[in-house]
């Protein structure tokens, strides 16, 4: 007979399989092995976890098993069992005491990030535990929706992704890690479903309806039925979502528009073409910069680079220079504080006082293009004027010369600055491509400050303004044959910043991935030359707020 | 003996990502060290080789930390955290 659980819906999605409960620290005998040795083994499994991870794009829970790896062997928490096993304690059964010891620590300080923390080190002591007892690893035998109070980032990337249905946990919520790498990695799941742990025992099949927050033990055959044609109906819809993602970006009328994606990672890349970028429009490289004591190496830094040319598999990919300075900060460059940072010394103007900063990332490039055998785009930030020019091209020149056999790459500059939009003409002969970057052209061209709140009502890149300033830029690259105009800030992908983009003829829209569906619909919906006449007509509007209602109610 | 005072301005604090990246450059220095969170609680202090000591300070955005070396390489270990810490931490001060 059917028995309902209600929970909070999680992650979309039903499924019907054998329940499988998931116990942290069931330890099924005494430690075999020494504590110190397990550790390590468990820092290296976790280390092995969290790249799967990032290779997923799951950098968030990544970081947790980063911290993780590193709680694994913390001197407290070994000095901590140390103590237990003094005392006469098994020491397996101590690391968990340990653990749980910190863990409770954690959660009376009174503060909820490192209250959650808490469940990271029980977590890792299990782990330690289950390695020290000679346990295998939690595995699932046939198809099964798992069940558990919570279930750590580090199990769920560790079970069989094909043998694992669903997930259905007592606690949690919807924000809690659980929920969101389950709806990132599209596993039905329903949390906070009081009651679940000690009702599973004596059920034989468990059904979980992932959108409504609905847990069936032993489901009846009529909500099985039921159930069934529901992950149909999903099944369809997804397939849908799949025909868009390899669908063409065009207008109603066929015009072809390039979609491209962008990314911060190289992790990133499969992704963005799975969902049917095609091209690399923006690959933001501070990752290489951020996050280390030193900076990074031409070797180093090839070797990320090369990967993304190898996910692109022929594709173009643009490879924007550090763009730091401003509001992107780097540990190890010392840079002066300023009382602009947006108007101060920042990307290519760093050259001159961190001569080897630009040279190594360009010999890297070059480097990651001869060995992949595919040719580079090389895009320079915050050029002004022709003297900026002049650097970046003297630059590419000169790390050509240095590196052996390497490939002519494409050359281009970000559209930001004002003065480079005046001086478009005069620029575009010059380079390969233009790529405007609305997000810092509408801070400068409106002078309003994008880190203040302020004046966030003036930040809209669908200002006549922006407009005027993006038809330039598009009118100089026309007049050049060989040099193609790219948009890669947000208004790329705003479904009405893109449907006026389209109409003002640029080539290429780059965005992030999840924008594409959004995108494709919009421009899908209407005719290039519908586009246009409206493209021209808003630029004789008056603010931004009139241009989206002209969007909005035109054809 | 080396020391010094500083100001903790990432976002998110010495919790997680930030903590491990602390941890990792304290690493590197044969000198003890050790942190106290003076917005906290001054008499408690943790090894700034400890994720968990360092995590259990519970230091937020804005909260003053002292940092404490004692061993050769001390001066150097004391200036480079402190820099480390000013610098963000790998996170973008203004949080992006």
């Amino acid at each position: 007979m059917t028995r309902e659980l209600r929970g909070t819906a999680a992650a979309p999605g039903v499924a019907i399989a054998a329940p499988w409960l998931y116990r942290a620290s069931a330890l099924d005998g005494p430690a075999g092995r020494p504590l110190a040795e397990a550790a390590r083994a468990a820092a290296d499994e976790i280390g092995e976890l969290a790249t799967r991870l990032r290779d997923r794009g799951r950098e968030a829970e990544a970081e947790i098993l980063d911290a993780q790896a590193l709680m694994a062997i913390d001197p407290a928490l070994h000095d901590s069992a140390g103590e237990r096993v003094a005392s006469g304690a098994d020491p397996a059964v101590a690391i968990i005491e340990a653990g749980e010891a910190v863990a409770a620590s954690f959660e009376a300080i009174g503060d909820e990030i490192l209250a959650a923390r808490g469940a990271d080190v029980r977590d890792v002591a299990a782990r330690i535990a289950r390695i020290m007892t000679g346990a295998a690893a939690p595995r699932l035998e046939r198809r099964s929706v798992v069940v558990a109070r919570d279930l750590p980032p580090s199990v769920t990337v560790e079970l069989d992704r094909a043998l694992l249905a669903g997930i259905a946990l007592e606690g949690g919520s919807r924000t809690s890690h659980a929920a969101i790498l389950s709806r990132s990695l599209g596993i039905p799941a329903v949390v906070g479903v009081a009651g679940l742990c000690e009702a599973v025992p004596a059920v034989s099949e468990l059904a979980i309806d992932g959108a409504a927050g609905l847990v069936y033990l032993d489901p009846d055959a009529e909500t099985a039925a039921r159930l069934a044609t529901l992950a149909k109906d999903g099944q369809d819809r997804s397939a849908l979502d799949a025909g868009l993602a390899s669908s063409a970006l065009a207008t109603a009328d066929g015009h072809l528009v390039t979609c491209a994606a962008n990314i911060g990672e190289p992790a990133e890349a499969e992704a963005a073409f799975s969902a049917g970028a095609e091209a690399i429009g923006l690959f933001r490289t501070e990752f290489a910069f951020a996050g280390r004591s030193s900076a990074p190496d031409e070797v180093t830094q090839a070797a990320a680079y090369a990967e993304v040319l190898r996910a692109s598999a022929g594709n173009e990919v643009v490879f924007r220079l550090a763009d730091i300075g401003g509001d992107k900060p780097i540990a190890y460059l010392p840079l002066e504080p300023e009382a602009n940072p947006f108007l101060g010394v920042r990307a290519i103007r760093l050259a001159e006082r961190h001569p080897e900063l630009l040279p190594t990332q360009l010999r890297a490039i070059l480097r990651a293009s001869a060995e992949v055998g595919q040719r580079a785009s090389i895009m320079a930030p915050m050029v002004a004027d022709e003297s900026d020019l002049d650097l970046v091209l003297r630059l590419v020149a000169d790390a050509r010369a240095a590196v052996p056999d390497a490939l002519t790459p494409r050359v281009g500059i970000m559209m930001e600055v004002p003065s480079a939009v005046l001086l478009a003409d005069r620029l575009a002969p010059r380079v390969e491509f233009m790529s405007i970057g609305t997000n810092d052209l509408t801070q400068y061209l409106l002078a309003a400050d994008r880190s203040n709140a302020a004046l966030a009502a003036r930040q809209d890149p669908l200002h006549p303004a922006v407009l005027r300033a993006i038809a330039r830029v598009v009118e100089a690259g026309r007049s050049v044959p060989a040099c193609e105009v790219a948009v890669c800030g947000e208004m790329a992908g705003d479904p009405i910043g893109a449907l006026l983009l389209v109409g003002l003829g640029v080539d290429e829209l780059s965005m992030e991935p999840r924008a594409f569906g959004a995108v494709k619909r919009a421009v899908g919906a209407r005719t290039l030359p519908d586009l246009v006449a409206l493209a021209a007509a808003a630029q004789w509007l008056s603010t931004a707020a009139e241009v989206r209602d002209a969007v909005e109610s035109g054809p | 003996m080396a020391d010094a005072e500083v100001e903790v301005s990432n976002p998110s604090g010495l919790h997680a990502r930030p903590a491990a990246t602390f941890v990792r450059a304290s690493a590197a220095f044969a000198a003890d060290v050790t942190v106290t969170n003076l917005t906290r609680d001054t008499l408690r202090s943790a090894s700034a080789k400890s994720v968990l000591g360092v995590m259990g300070l519970a230091v937020a955005r804005g909260h003053r930390i002292r940092i404490v070396a004692q061993g050769t390489d001390a001066d150097e270990a004391v200036a480079r955290l402190t820099e480390l810490v000013a610098s963000g931490l790998g996170e973008a001060i203004d949080g992006e």
